[in-house]
């Protein structure tokens, strides 16, 4: 077993040679860590993150860059208070305050709740999308968790950075308190450790009172099959795709279509479209000003757009080999548009039925429908996502997607922003587990 | 090259509408003038498997890929042209290599009339037989030396000792042909484990074909088993030759030179390009492959992308005074490693059914 440590509360050690740790030793540091952090109030907790947001939107921080890179600059909205709170008054029965003290959450019942932290999250981050990874450590902060994070392989670095930067954050509470970032990152160990490595997994998820994974199938899979202490609580994000549904109300003309396009376009644009909540396929209903043929070039357009300010950053050659067949499989049987490169790809035919097979890279299948509700069919609980252009039917048609298995119907342009609940649960609500007193 | 490759892409943007479509997107006009054959539009040859692409209706015959790589085989439709084109190519590029005249060979392979319907391995070996057919025209006499026993190749060590013991003493020029995963698996490991040497005439070559990819496994590479062969068969190196081809472009070989270098034969040319610009890349940095001939006459195969990464190594002649482009194959393109949550599911989560 061999366990690069990252960060710890010595801070970031990403940059030299990781020392290899003992897992033991930094989960005692950790649980340490939490105590302090569980004497603090959620609302100051809130008010750091809000200067760590403040800070990270400086386009003169150091770290602006690696930010604007990794499409992070979510986080410094996600981050800010008013969000924060909203978030765990959402999870939380909606009283965040139940994190600091036992609360009455029912005028009819006389007994008072508390949400206690269930003790150490261990979270398996992916690649894809890097904002993910951070959310989850940041709900893991909030609700005065212990947290080891195992990054990736192709992000290891990362994680650390930020980290290093919320540690040198400082602010003061409401109440006149002055509190460091350290407060927070103390509580937080990053290490890395190879995805062969069975023992290493084995000891963090019996380490665990909380298994968090983000992750492919087989990489969820893996970790699900990890032993764990009874109670052990699961939260998986697995495996899961998405798509967009335009109607045909919304295509009243040019511009307004041409709106709608560029939305689903930085949908599709986001994270290079490897997130689970990337759209893949654009379901057009036929019957508008604009119609699905031309919706799909004012989409193409769009991609080309972002394409110029915001370039593909990496493409598997495998990928590259599908794509280009798709590409003339569409040229010689409907109609494809795409960039020069690998950039982006629109495909169109008048015959596409059903989700395209996902290419990712920026590839978009447009299919047209007769109606938008013929794509419930499509859905199932393997659908995270599914992008709404619609009008007066956007409340029937999401009640007829998510009993399919569809988890959110979120307006398009709003896909790639994280939200809860996600993947059907409130993550805040999972972290904590509730007790009661009279 | 060039004026082929354009008389070709002409001939199938008149005779295939799909591919004649594929031309018009991509802004290809074969009556244009064509300056380079970087610029003729290329496809992968995985549109082959998804499409029935044609540009003629006296289709003889009906070739299907070895589908290793997929469940859908490419599926090649020949006509008397094609398929003229394609012998006489291989004889040539073949004669370079081995000498015009027909000479004996020793397949390790089970004989065709081990083909039998009620062998659950018929139409494996009924493939490779197919697969190896065109070398064989070089053969003035065939000695199979494996059988077919319950699906798997068995050799029979006795008779090709007895075979190549008479060949060596008549000294003869003879050429020994296989699979290179049947080789290797089936032949070469196990005579070289039990340290078995079988000896061959000086003069005679060892073929292989078919590529690496069921080899995956065996963490053998190309130099391990050069000298596994060489120890077995008692052969120098530069009398080992490793072959590439594909079906989308069946006839072209591209066997090893004495170098081991593979080099495009007049027929051909290959180009590297980068994955995410598709430019091609400067000499020696790897890249998708694709190649361009003018010999498909029933099929637009003229100019076709592969799903496998290369190299170009040279552009010089060899001290042998071996032509055209010297290439390497890398190894199949590699999928993405970071799709995390937005992986792909099991296929039955997409009903694909467009364009």
């Amino acid at each position: 077993m061999q366990v690069q440590v990252l960060f710890d509360q010595s801070g970031n050690r990403a940059e030299s040679d990781s020392p290899t740790g003992s897992l033991g030793e930094s989960i005692q540091r950790l649980r340490a860590a939490q105590d302090e952090l569980r004497r603090l109030s959620v609302d100051d907790l809130i008010s750091l993150f809000d200067e760590i947001a403040r800070a990270w939107s400086s386009p003169r921080h150091s770290l602006a860059a690696t930010l604007r890179e990794n499409e992070l600059g979510f986080l410094t909205l996600w981050m800010r208070e008013r969000n924060l709170r909203r978030i765990c008054d959402l999870a939380l029965h909606g009283s965040r305050h139940c994190l600091d003290e036992f609360c009455s959450l029912s005028p009819v019942d006389a007994r008072v709740f508390k949400a206690q932290p269930r003790g150490l999250i261990v979270h398996w981050v992916a690649g894809n999308v890097p904002v993910l990874g951070i959310i989850s450590v940041v709900q893991g902060l909030l609700t005065k968790n212990a947290n080891l994070v195992k990054v990736p392989a192709s992000d290891r670095g990362l994680l650390p950075a930020l980290l290093n930067s919320m540690r040198g954050v400082s602010c003061v509470t409401a109440s006149g308190m002055r509190l460091d970032g350290a407060t927070l990152t103390n509580a937080v160990c990053a290490v890395y450790a190879d995805r062969q490595d069975r023992e290493a997994a084995r000891q963090m998820s019996l380490a665990a009172d909380v298994r968090l994974a983000w992750g492919g199938r087989d990489a969820v899979e893996a970790i699900m099959s990890l032993p764990r202490k009874f109670g052990t609580e699961d939260i998986i994000h697995g495996p899961k795709l998405s798509f967009a549904v335009v109607g045909a109300e919304k295509l009243a003309g040019e511009e307004q279509a041409r709106a709608i396009a560029r939305s689903i376009a930085r949908d599709a644009s986001a994270f290079d479209q490897r997130g689970c909540n990337s759209p893949h396929t654009v379901f057009v209903e036929a019957g508008g000003v604009t119609c699905p043929q031309d919706f799909a070039k004012l989409l193409a357009r769009e991609m080309d757009t972002i394409h110029r300010r915001q370039p593909l950053r990496v493409i598997a050659p495998s990928e590259t080999v599908e794509i280009l067949a798709q590409r003339a499989e569409y040229a010689m049987q409907g109609t494809a548009w795409h960039s020069e490169g690998m950039g982006w790809s629109v495909l169109f035919s008048e015959n596409g039925r059903g989700l395209g097979g996902p290419c990712y890279a920026r590839t978009l299948f447009v299919r047209p429908v007769s109606d938008v509700f013929d794509t419930v069919p499509f859905c199932s609980g393997a659908t995270q996502t599914v992008g709404l252009a619609l009008g007066d039917r956007r409340l029937a048609l999401a009640n007829a997607l998510t009993a399919r298995g569809v988890e959110r119907c979120p307006e398009v342009g709003s896909m790639s922003l994280y939200d809860a609940p996600w993947d059907g649960l409130f993550p805040i609500g999972r972290m904590v587990r509730w007790v009661s007193a009279s | 090259m060039l004026p082929a490759v354009r008389e070709a892409m002409a001939h199938h943007y008149s005779h295939c509408e799909l591919f004649r479509r594929f031309c018009e997107a991509r802004g290809f006009n074969p009556a244009k003038p064509l300056d380079s054959l970087l610029d003729v539009p290329y496809f992968p040859v995985t549109v082959f498997k998804r499409l029935d692409l044609r540009s003629t209706d006296d289709i003889i015959r009906v070739l299907n890929s070895s589908a290793t790589s997929s469940q859908t085989p490419s599926r090649i439709a020949l006509d008397n042209i094609t398929r003229n084109r394609q012998m006489r190519v291989l004889a040539a590029i073949l004669g370079d290599v081995i000498g015009a005249s027909r000479r004996p060979f020793i397949v390790l392979d089970a004989p065709p009339s081990d083909v039998r319907q009620d062998n659950g391995n018929a139409l494996a070996l009924s493939a490779r037989i197919a697969g190896m057919r065109g070398y064989l025209l070089a053969a003035s006499e065939i000695h199979y030396v494996l059988s077919d026993v319950a699906g798997r190749p068995v050799p029979d060590i006795d008779k090709l000792r007895n075979v190549a013991a008479q060949f060596v003493a008549d000294n003869a020029a003879i050429c020994v042909l296989a699979y290179t995963y049947i080789l290797y698996k089936y032949v070469v490991r196990p005579l070289y484990d039990a340290g078995i040497q079988i000896e061959l005439p000086p003069s005679a070559f060892v073929l292989h074909f078919g590529g690496w990819k069921r080899l995956q496994d065996e963490a053998v590479d190309k130099a391990t088993l050069n000298r596994m062969i060489g120890e077995v068969f008692k052969i120098p190196r530069n009398r080992i030759r490793d072959i590439f081809g594909f079906t989308e472009q069946l006839g072209i070989i591209y066997p090893d030179d004495e170098n081991g270098v593979k080099r495009t034969p007049v027929y051909s040319e290959v180009i590297v390009r980068d994955p995410m610009t598709l430019l091609p890349v400067s000499d020696g940095q790897p890249g998708l492959l694709q190649f361009l001939t003018p010999l498909p006459h029933s099929y637009p195969g003229v100019s076709v992308l592969l799903d496998d990464m290369g190299r170009i190594i040279t552009r010089e002649p060899s001290e042998e005074g071996r032509y055209g482009t010297g290439f390497e194959i890398i190894g199949r393109a590699v999928g993405a490693e970071i799709r995390g949550c937005g992986d792909t599911l099991p296929t039955r989560v997409y009903e694909v059914t467009g364009p």
